[in-house]
């Protein structure tokens, strides 16, 4: 079993990274940790980065968790071809672009692009934002599945996710304390649905959602509160239709052994308590 | 024996409301707001918030303008405070038994401040052994207090300080006056016009504040304000338009202020003191900072 023990960084095309650059530093609140001529190196915490823009295609898109070390490495690529998944093997080149030891790629049954990184590279200096959002860290994806039922038995089976919770079909699945680092979202194709950065408290939640109005980024969801990790949340379109969260207040996982994943309906208060309704975000899709 | 008095008001305990049109104003009390419409007397409605008899009185006399109830500590208090008031030029009335009952308190003295905001200072306002139990789950938990227009700061600060109130804390000239533990329970607001800004209602969290803004936003009730987040007090806000251009308001966390004695704080008029969360009030004059930002 691929043991992943968290997400790690997304990587991005992007047509216009100058736009990326002023979206990810006026906007969502990123550290510039690098800037190259095709690239851009995002910092949330202390890790070295957490998002990386490169120019390109915007379908372009690429999640990374980390595993233990690269005997683990070897056995997950392994264990990814036995299984017919086509497997890549990082270059040193790769790598460091990545700022990690070493890494795979490969695509998710969906046909998401996945790496799994050994030793992401963290920073001595601390994160420090352009803007006061608040940020204390990139935490979770939402991201895109053709066939939800399919996709959990890879992430659980094939990989070390539990389902914390389920909203109809839809699985909220956790790989260390941490209430859910990936969820499934029922859609047409492969993709990131969303990025999630944790703030520190409801203050910046509802903070960004005044400043982000007054910026004019679209606010697509929220502020609201999801009634299985507890969070409170606000979505907010980046871009290239690029969808970012912030949340605070994510529920950790007590006591491992005995968790049992609950069932919520598949209806807006199961993703809202609140009552704030989506508005041009759009809900998983029970029947897509 | 004035500085031993000086806590004798005990608690902002009513407000009482002309309305134009009772139905429409009671409507909105009980199936909107929350409230627990509890009695009818005398083309008055009473409404309860919380474990005392009531705290709303929504009143279709338009020459009685309405009041805010003020509770003494005792009969004594009440008249110590009433001769203070007498001696420093503000007229106080003995309240007459029908006026008491449809105050559904024992005693009372009627008083306006240095605005003509009437004030009813009570003496043993009803409470009620039921518990409250609202048409409508709001997650209302007590009447909290109440922001007042102000034409006239400094003698409405003189009326204020008799009763016992002290200033906590100054937002430009809005003075937030303190009464018990909480950082306040009167907020004065300087105005073009005298009258009740608000009647604000504590509800339990955040959860509660935002279930209702997205309540009223379904039913399209105007939100004058919110959420948002008073900087002084760390209150969270949601201030909604009530019948006849009066603000109803939900509030959660204020800042409990300990024994321990300290300085009014002045913050600068500007938009971010009022709400640092980014709120502005578009409608509202007393509620903004006209240019903006400071």
């Amino acid at each position: 079993m691929i043991q992943l023990k968290d997400v790690s960084y997304v990587r991005l095309g992007s047509p216009d990274l100058e736009s990326a650059e002023t979206f990810a530093t006026g906007c969502l609140g990123l550290e510039i940790a690098e800037r190259g001529k095709k690239t851009l190196y995002l910092r949330s915490d202390d890790r070295a980065h957490t998002l990386c823009y490169s120019e390109g295609d915007p379908r372009h898109q690429t999640v990374g968790f980390e595993i233990e070390d690269e005997d683990d490495l070897q056995t997950a690529a392994a264990t990814l071809e036995a299984l017919g998944h086509h497997v890549h093997a990082g270059t040193a080149e790769e790598a460091e672009q990545r700022k990690v030891k070493a890494f795979i790629g490969f695509r998710d049954p969906t046909g998401n692009h996945i790496e799994l990184v050994v030793r992401p590279e963290r920073r001595g200096r601390r994160y420090f934002a352009t803007r006061d959002a608040g940020i204390t860290g990139f935490s979770h994806i939402g991201l895109n599945s053709t066939d939800p039922v399919r996709d959990e038995r890879f992430w659980t089976q094939v990989c070390n996710a539990r389902v914390s919770d389920r909203i109809g079909d839809i699985p909220l699945m956790r790989v260390n304390a941490i209430h859910h680092t990936i969820a499934l979202v029922r859609a047409p194709t492969a993709g990131i649905q969303h990025i999630n950065h944790q703030v520190e408290s409801n203050d910046d939640v509802l903070r960004s959602y005044y400043v982000l109005n007054e910026k004019r980024v679209p606010i697509v969801f929220g502020p609201g509160r999801h009634p299985t990790s507890g969070a409170r949340f606000l979505y907010f379109t980046g871009p290239d239709d690029m969808i970012f969260e912030y949340s605070v207040g994510v529920d950790e996982i007590e006591d491992e052994a005995t968790h049992r994943p609950r069932q919520f309906g598949f209806e807006p208060s199961s993703f809202c308590m609140w009552g704030a309704r989506p508005a041009g975000m759009a809900l998983p899709d029970k029947n897509a | 024996m004035s500085s031993a008095l000086a806590s004798l008001a005990t608690s902002i305990c009513y407000v009482r409301l002309a309305v134009r049109d009772l139905d429409a104003g009671a409507r909105f009390a009980s199936e909107i707001f929350g409230l627990q419409r509890v009695a009818q007397q005398d083309g008055d409605i009473a409404f309860r918030s919380d474990s005392r008899f009531r705290t709303v009185s929504l009143v279709s006399d338009e020459a009685d303008g309405g009041s805010v109830g003020v509770e003494m500590w005792d009969e004594a208090a009440l008249e110590s405070i009433s001769q203070q008031l007498n001696e420093a030029g503000f007229p106080v009335r003995r309240a007459s038994r029908s006026e008491c009952e449809r105050r559904y308190v024992e005693a009372a003295s009627l008083v306006r401040d240095g605005s003509g905001n009437s004030i009813d200072l009570v003496v043993r306002p009803r409470q009620s052994g039921r518990r409250y139990f609202p048409s409508r789950d709001a997650g209302i938990v007590q009447f909290h207090g109440v922001g007042l227009r102000t034409i006239d700061s400094a003698r409405d600060l003189v009326f204020w300080k008799i009763l016992g109130a002290r200033v906590s804390d100054w937002v430009g000239d809005i003075a937030y006056l303190q009464i018990d533990e909480q950082h306040h329970r009167v907020a004065l607001y300087p105005a073009a016009r005298s009258g009740l800004l608000y009647s604000a209602f504590e509800v339990e969290g955040l959860d509660q504040i935002m279930q209702n803004s997205y309540f009223m936003q379904e039913r399209q009730i105007k939100i004058l304000q919110g959420p948002g987040r008073e900087s002084a007090s760390h209150q969270i806000f949601l201030h909604l338009q009530g019948p006849d251009g009066s603000i109803f308001s939900y509030v959660n966390g204020m800042t409990v202020l300990g024994e321990k004695p300290r300085r009014p704080r002045q913050f600068p008029f500007a938009n971010e003191s009022l709400c640092n969360w980014g709120s502005v009030s578009a409608d509202v004059p007393e509620l903004r900072v006209a240019d903006g930002r400071a």
